[in-house]
């Protein structure tokens, strides 16, 4: 059902269709004896998540150095950014950034010791920054790092709330700022918040402080990581998630520290230039959904039909669409894993989630073919959708002791399971790589593991198997070696094996590259010619 | 409203899950964005009528030292003002106004009013008029001295810079309404006094023109033709607007046009000439276009194209942000549609109006996609067909 229907007009004809199937179930539910949907929309408590809309910030520097670290923080705590620096631009194009009604914030940071080539900028910078909070009083600042120092040309300007002064504000549990009573957008608000290095990794805790001053209150990414950490501890393993929407995309990982301990490691990155079609695409954001596409575009064609999928985003879902909306989709998770290369750098999760509308509506086992070809790391992997995109209000349950127990009810409800990915690296081209052979259960297989190619094997959702694997050179999957067993869970796509290159290796050629996506998906994807 | 859309029988609720698609938006609060150096000539809650002098741009912007002002020392005030309540001075220097615009009605402050705008603190954002400063002059050199003019920008080491320039145009509104909020160098925000038929995407500049809309051929819209005859006019365009055609019109001074669809590549090469235009510090006329659906070829929807075409020849405004065409009125004969009407808006039968017949529940489409349908008869067809729920819209008021 389209997002774009409503929210009660979706409920009705939700509990609509319950009410047809099940009336007994509906009559529970609401506890009454024939229930009127209305009345049962009405009655039933909501758990809600919602996209925080994309903000724009302005990120002020001393020096270009500086300027890209900060846009890079930025930008991976969801902002839509436009950046300059005072040794690149002169003070009418910056305050152009500033004074630009479509700026929601302004960040202006340094070095905890400012460098010499911002430090001659900054006095500049801070008596411009504070100028224009002056003008528009809306404006959030940020001083962040040794810009904190300029404090006191704001403080004439309204009042400054100190990062440092609120209780817990660095906590690594801490998720709003207004939660804390911080004010994130109101009058004169002046964050003084860390320098764009400092957290593990760097500049995570400038992170935070940018998420809570963009996010609304039930804003779906953060509660996606919120569950995603929850996940991991439930399960005890590691999750990775990808979430792509229209508003951004998400990635998130979230792991138990060490065998045994029960505390929960977690990363993420929140994205504007995650959504599937951005806000005013660039020529990289073009080209990045040109290299996905089976589909041969003119780019000013794709721009028109990438600036449409924004206006209208569940519309053309079918056929070219369809096929449009799965490059734009592997392209947004792309630039997702660029942005966060120090979750590529861990090994592959036991889980891997796809969140997002966008996979709601596509096979299982091309999902499954796009979670393989972006997240691509020796390994054995269970493939789950959130498809119901559950995720987002789960997360959004305040308490997380309750958060657990609500996941740990509903885990298998709430991930689709797609089926398990087996990913080894090292393996030489050109010949044989070994066999592999499937038992358990129903299924029986035997596969000659040819390189540079991706199998499935069906294996059932609730199924198990035991997939005994001899490679005739030592691999790395698990571990590296040349005999494994592993016990695989089916799904709605099966068992794969992928033994195609890490990194993938793609053809120059626009069109030989095409016919290479083409070939891989269309073994998973056989209504395609429908 | 003159009238309302029949309503003889209640939608079906099923019906009520296709996305609703507002035609017209009831008093918007449209933005006119300044940049540094620009000033508002309007305050907030004043009324003003289309044609007034809302602001003064100033087209050569540069950083100006203003050197030591008023009451240095002296603690700055807690906040800009949003915009003096007394009204501005214009100081635009005489020259020419658009032929198609009602003559300026230039705000007469009292003279009180003005000194104690010249005697407020120096703010960002305040309005400055330079003194000795010239700049790219020579010393000694006795030539008619230029004004030099913006907004004060920040304070440094008790100097102010500014942003300013020698060459000013003035803004006039396109329509009529209040002004809510007016902050030199940011944005005039006003409430319009009329409605306004809602657009998707828009560019080029705010403007006003005659609504010109080509006879309708079988209810569809005749061939285009620009010509003089069309200056001054705002075009209703069809479904798609080529670069052509847009580069057509404004060499026939067409004030704007509206079509179904843009592509971004249009849109990109008409800002791109204005850059251009406003680089070579060329007056520009006001040229504005508007598209109802988006950047792929749409045709526009019958009930808008019933709508525009019943304001034909009357006094309408395009303004970018949003993107609206703005009637001035409140009384807008509504198309009458049936409870039922549809349009397909994308997908393979995107442009496509008819009948909701009934909900077809989940549906496999092409490429094995599921998608939740309807079906609907299209056009004059007795045959239903079944469309993917998302790619349907139904029109409200």
């Amino acid at each position: 059902m389209p997002a774009s229907a409503g929210t009660e007009a979706l409920l009705l004809g939700l509990v609509d269709r319950v009410r047809q199937v099940d009336q007994a179930l509906l009559e529970e539910v609401a506890v009454l004896e024939k229930p009127k949907p209305e009345a049962v929309v009405a009655d039933l408590t909501r758990l809600e998540a919602h996209s925080s809309p994309p903000k724009r910030i302005a990120v002020i520097a001393g020096s270009k150095r500086q300027l890209r670290r900060l846009e890079e923080v930025s930008a991976r705590a969801g902002w839509l950014i436009t950046g300059g620096s005072a040794d690149d631009q002169d003070a009418i194009d910056l305050s152009r950034l500033l004074l630009s009604p479509e700026t929601h914030a302004v960040i202006l940071g340094s070095d905890p010791v400012p460098g010499g080539d911002e430090k001659r900028h900054l006095q500049m910078l801070g008596a411009l920054v504070s100028a224009a909070a002056r003008s528009r009083p809306e404006l959030a600042v940020v001083l962040a790092g040794g810009a904190a120092a300029l404090e006191p040309l704001f403080l004439a300007a309204g009042s400054a709330v100190k990062l440092t002064d609120v209780p817990g504000a660095r906590d690594a549990d801490r998720d709003k700022l207004e939660d804390r009573g911080l004010p994130s957008t109101g009058p004169h608000s002046v964050l003084i918040a860390p320098d764009a290095e400092s957290g593990m990794p760097a500049g995570s805790a400038l992170q935070q402080v940018l998420e809570g001053l963009r996010s609304r209150a039930d804003d779906s990414r953060l509660a996606i990581a919120r569950s995603t950490r929850s996940l991991a501890y439930v399960l005890d393993r590691s999750i990775e998630t990808v979430e792509v929407g229209l508003n951004g995309g998400l990635r998130s990982r979230a792991e138990p520290f060490g065998p045994g301990h029960r505390s929960i490691v977690e990363s993420h990155g929140i994205m504007a230039l995650g959504s599937f079609s951005p806000v005013d695409p660039s020529d990289e954001v073009i080209d990045g959904v040109l290299s996905w596409s089976t589909v041969a575009f003119d780019r000013q064609r794709l721009a028109d039909r990438l600036l449409d999928l924004r206006l209208w985003p569940w519309g053309e879902a079918e056929g070219e669409g369809a096929l449009l909306r799965l490059a734009a989709a592997k392209a947004a998770v792309s630039r997702l894993v660029d942005s966060t290369p120090e979750i590529s750098l861990r090994e592959m999760p036991d889980v891997l989630i796809a969140g997002g509308g966008i996979w709601s509506s596509t096979p299982a086992s091309v999902v499954a073919l796009a979670m393989a070809d972006l997240v691509r790391r020796p390994g054995v992997s269970l493939l789950t959708c959130d498809q119901a995109r559950m995720l987002g209000p789960l997360g959004n349950i305040p308490d997380e002791d309750e958060r657990r127990l609500m996941l740990r009810d509903l885990t298998s409800d709430v991930l689709m399971s797609l089926g398990t990915l087996i990913l080894p690296s090292g393996i030489r081209q050109g010949r044989s790589a070994g066999r592999m052979r499937v038992s358990g259960g129903v299924v029986n297989s035997d596969i000659d593991l040819q390189p540079g190619g991706i199998w499935s094997v069906e294996l059932a959702p609730g199924q198990t198997a035991t997939a005994e694997m001899d490679f005739k050179d030592a691999v790395r999957l698990t571990t590296r070696g040349k005999r494994f067993s592993l016990e695989v869970a089916g799904g709605l796509g099966g068992l794969f094996v992928d033994l195609r290159d890490i990194p993938l290796r793609m053809p120059d050629r626009a069109d030989l590259k095409r016919s290479t996506w083409e070939a891989w998906q269309r073994a998973m994807w056989p209504e395609i010619d429908e | 409203m003159s009238a309302r859309a029949k309503a003889s029988a209640a939608p079906p609720p099923a019906y009520l899950r296709i996305a609703a698609r507002r035609m017209l938006a009831v008093s918007p609060v449209i933005r006119f964005c300044l940049a540094p150096g620009d000033r508002s000539l309007v305050a907030p809650g004043q009324p003003i009528e289309a044609g007034t002098p809302m602001a003064e741009r100033t087209l050569d912007v540069d950083i100006t030292d203003a050197g030591r002002l008023g009451n240095n020392g002296a603690p700055p005030p807690a906040a800009a003002p949003t915009a003096s309540p007394a009204l501005p001075t214009p100081v635009w220097k005489s020259g020419p106004v658009p032929l198609d615009t009602p003559s300026p009605r230039p705000a007469e402050p009292a003279r009180q009013e003005e000194s104690q705008e010249r005697r407020s603190p120096p703010v960002p954002g305040k309005w400055w008029v330079g003194g000795d400063e010239r700049r790219g002059r020579a010393q000694g050199r006795k030539e008619a001295r230029m004004r030099v003019a913006g907004t004060l920008l920040y304070e440094l080491d008790g100097r102010w810079r500014v942003a300013a320039g020698e060459r000013q145009e003035v803004m006039f509104a396109p329509t009529s309404g209040v002004v809510v909020e007016a902050r030199n160098g940011i944005a005039i925000t006003l409430e319009a006094a009329g409605a306004a038929i809602v657009g998707v995407l828009a560019g080029g500049t705010p403007s006003r023109g005659r609504l010109d809309v080509p006879k309708l051929v079988d209810g569809e819209l005749g061939p285009l033709t620009l010509d003089v005859s069309k200056a001054g006019s705002i075009v209703v365009a069809g479904g798609r607007i080529s670069a052509e055609t847009l580069t057509r019109a404004r060499a026939m001074n067409v004030r704007g046009m509206i079509a179904g669809s843009l592509g971004s590549g249009e849109l990109r090469d008409l800002a791109a000439s204005e850059a251009r235009q406003r680089a070579g510090l060329h007056d520009l006329p006001s040229f504005g276009v508007m598209a109802l659906d988006g950047h792929q070829t749409r045709p526009i929807a019958s009930p808008i194209l019933t709508l525009l075409t019943s304001l034909a020849g009357r006094e309408v405004a395009i303004v970018t942000d949003p993107p609206l065409l703005v009637l001035d009125a409140m009384d807008v004969p509504l198309p009458q549609l049936p409870p039922d009407w549809v349009r397909v808006r994308s997908g393979p039968h995107a442009g496509h109006e008819g009948r909701w017949v009934s909900s077809a529940g989940l549906r496999r489409f092409k490429a094995g996609i599921h998608l939740e349908a309807a079906n609907v008869r299209l056009g004059e067809d007795n045959d239903t067909t079944v469309v993917a729920l998302a790619d349907l819209e139904r029109f409200i008021f």
